[in-house]
């Protein structure tokens, strides 16, 4: 046989990229791999690096424990750029890693809706924090969400407020996003029921200067107590500080970024007082506990729920891999759905079929700056 | 009538940010015939060297004098730094130039700073005063009172100094100026410098409002230069104008028409002048000879 030149150049290359090639395989299997679109960049950054902590933390503790099918667990993070664009980019830049196994997605609801499509073409399971009720009720196999959605939190809201605090003139305010709007509409649905629909029902856009008119709207409408969906803890800052400077001070119970620590930071005083149902209340279970220690520990702040759910993300995907024994998307979606009694940083982990593993929220107090559990409310309708 | 007042306030205060940070605009566009799209990130550099320097135990009064000469300097490396070696080039590539620089600028405080949005308190202990029924939001009578002597001391300055003349006259001819004696390339990093720290000053008076973050400044930005055009480019008077007429549009339009369209309302605004008018209020319409 006679070699010819591009047989021996072939031959070269060849035995140039072997190594690499064999070593690339092997690296590719030494690990078991997670994704994780965060935002890095953009408004929600400080958020983000939380929520990266909070996976990081979880892995950190699977792998100490003997890691995912006997591997080290590795997080893949990248920056979605509190973005929809953003998101979509990177869960397609994590997609195109065929070793990935599961990924997690978003807190924010626009997000998600975002990278939903792209999420079914690939057929692989995606933890969620967003809480529009749609997400998991839209058909979407593979999305699995690890905060209580939103239904549960406007009953939760509507309640405290109506019989607990026993105030029955509404005003609710809440972003025009996807999550601002499901939460909105969850809320007045729950003050409907329960006979004290809301006087004033307001809408504001994502980074507002300015709230002074929303104020005003409040304020005019008569309403003695306040209910709102914030996506952004600027926008919650700026507003806290306007409702009060313009005099207004009635009870005002919020979704869940009323009382996480940047919000906590920027409105200061401003939110004294205020209520808020919370995922993540630390004294609410043991396994709160367990995790507000591991974090603050490991991060020395405060914890709160941007790192608590992709905590139990991790836990909980880790586990039904181990569970399922194989990487294959579909054993591991039917063994995050089979996953009972799980207990998480945001409570115990029942997850039905549509894919939501939460089913209550907290009811927290900002007493002074300090955020107070006060009781947990769960619905098993 | 309480509540018309009180809205008006509010937008001449807000308006009052887009006027200082339209001003920028105009000044470096007199100057250079180029629109500098990193004029709101010069608002939200200075926003972070003031809390900078206040951490590092410097009093207010101090810190705040520390952030403008740190936006002087920031004026003198932008102008060297990106304007000056394309000058000889069309405005495309500065107008390109520019817009990489604001990206430069916001992700290079990212990278030193952090993600975190910042608090940065106001001059005053007291956040505002109560007048009857108005709330006065102590920070935005300070922005509409440094705005009123701005306008006081650029008319001043453009009109009753020599420097002043000789900027205006750079603005006009370059070439013209240049043959009366007068150092062109100084006079445009004097305006360089001046933008900068106008642009600094606004975003220093309203950090205690919006709050410190990365993306402060390009906020103020977009309405800025929405303001600018309304205005028209090109002048002092209607940067000032159309800055204030945006804000109190925007706060009447989302009191009285919809909260969620408030942005909508500047923009709509915008579009009409860019059909109607496009000189603006107060720009010239410039006939080609055929």
């Amino acid at each position: 046989m006679r070699l010819t030149r591009r047989d021996f150049a072939a031959g070269i290359a060849a035995g140039i990229a072997a190594p690499y090639l064999i070593k690339s395989a092997n690296a590719q299997g030494a690990t078991i791999k997670i994704g994780m679109c965060a935002p890095v960049t953009g408004p929600a950054a400080e958020s983000g690096g939380y929520a990266i902590k909070g996976a990081k933390l979880a892995l950190e503790a699977v792998n100490k424990a003997g890691g995912i099918l006997g591997k080290q667990g590795e997080l893949i993070v990248e920056d979605d750029q509190t973005t929809n664009p953003g998101i979509v980019l990177a869960f397609s830049k994590l997609a195109a890693q065929s070793d990935i196994v599961g990924f997690l997605g978003s807190i924010r609801s626009t997000q998600v809706h975002a990278m939903a499509p792209d999420v079914i073409k690939l057929g692989k399971p995606v933890m969620i924090g967003g809480t529009d009720p749609n997400l998991t009720h839209m058909g979407n196999p593979w999305l699995f969400r690890f905060r209580p959605n939103d239904s549960y939190s406007g009953r939760v809201i509507a309640e405290y407020g109506v019989k607990t605090l026993e105030k029955k003139k509404w005003a609710v305010l809440h972003s025009t996003d996807a999550f601002g709007t499901a939460g909105g509409k969850a809320l007045t649905e729950g003050l409907t029921k329960l006979g004290a629909p809301p006087v004033l029902d307001q809408g504001y856009a994502n980074q507002s200067q300015d709230f002074t008119p929303v104020v005003l709207a409040i304020k005019q409408s008569g309403a003695d107590i306040l209910g709102s969906y914030f996506t952004f803890e600027n926008d919650l800052g700026i507003f806290a500080r306007q409702l009060r400077q313009l005099g207004v001070n009635i009870p005002w119970v919020g979704s869940p970024s009323i009382v996480n620590v940047t919000a906590l930071k920027l409105a200061g005083p401003a939110l004294y007082n205020t209520y808020g149902v919370a995922d993540y209340a630390e004294d609410s279970s043991e396994g709160s506990k367990a995790f507000g220690k591991i974090y603050r520990d490991a991060v020395k702040v405060a914890p709160d729920n941007q790192s608590s759910w992709t905590f139990d993300a991790v836990s909980v995907l880790s586990a039904a891999i181990n569970k399922a024994g194989s990487t294959d998307p579909s054993k591991i979606r039917e063994a995050i759905l089979a996953t009972r009694k799980f207990a998480g940083a945001e409570g115990e982990y029942n997850f039905d079929q549509n894919g939501d593993g939460l089913h209550g929220y907290n009811i927290v107090k900002n007493d002074k700056g300090k955020i107070v559990f006060d009781k947990h409310i769960e619905f098993n309708d | 009538m309480d509540l018309v007042l009180q809205l008006l306030f509010t937008g001449i205060g807000i308006g009052a940010v887009y006027a200082l940070v339209a001003l920028g605009f105009v000044l470096i566009f007199r100057a250079t015939n180029v629109v500098n799209f990193a004029q709101g990130e010069f608002s939200m550099v200075a926003a972070y060297l003031m809390v900078v320097a206040i951490e590092f135990g410097l009093p207010y009064w101090a810190a705040f004098l520390v952030a403008l000469a740190g936006m002087a300097l920031l004026g003198v490396i932008f102008n060297l730094g990106v304007y000056y070696p394309l000058r000889h080039r069309t405005y495309l590539p500065v107008i390109i130039a520019t817009i990489g620089a604001s990206i430069l600028l916001a992700n290079s405080v990212l990278a030193i700073y952090g993600p975190q949005p910042q608090v940065l308190e106001g001059w005053f202990e007291t956040p505002g005063i109560q007048l009857g029924p108005i709330y006065l939001d102590s920070q935005y009578l300070l922005i509409i009172g440094v705005t009123i002597c701005l306008v006081i001391f650029n008319f001043w300055f453009f009109e009753k100094t020599l420097l002043g003349k000789k900027l205006q006259a750079t603005s006009q001819d370059k070439e013209m100026a240049s043959l009366l004696g007068i150092s062109v390339s100084t006079m445009i990093m004097i305006t360089f410098i001046y933008s900068a720290v106008l642009g600094g000053l606004a975003g220093i008076l309203v950090a205690p409002v919006l709050f410190v973050s990365i993306q402060m400044g390009s906020t103020i930005a977009l309405k800025a230069f929405a303001a600018t055009i309304i205005g028209g480019f090109g002048d002092v008077a209607g940067a000032i104008i159309g800055g204030l007429a945006l804000g109190v549009i925007e706060t009447f339009g989302a009191a009285y028409i919809s909260v969620p369209y408030k942005d909508g309302f500047a923009f709509l605004v915008l579009i009409a002048f860019l059909i109607f008018r496009p000189q603006g209020i107060f720009g010239e319409r410039v006939a080609e000879k055929a």
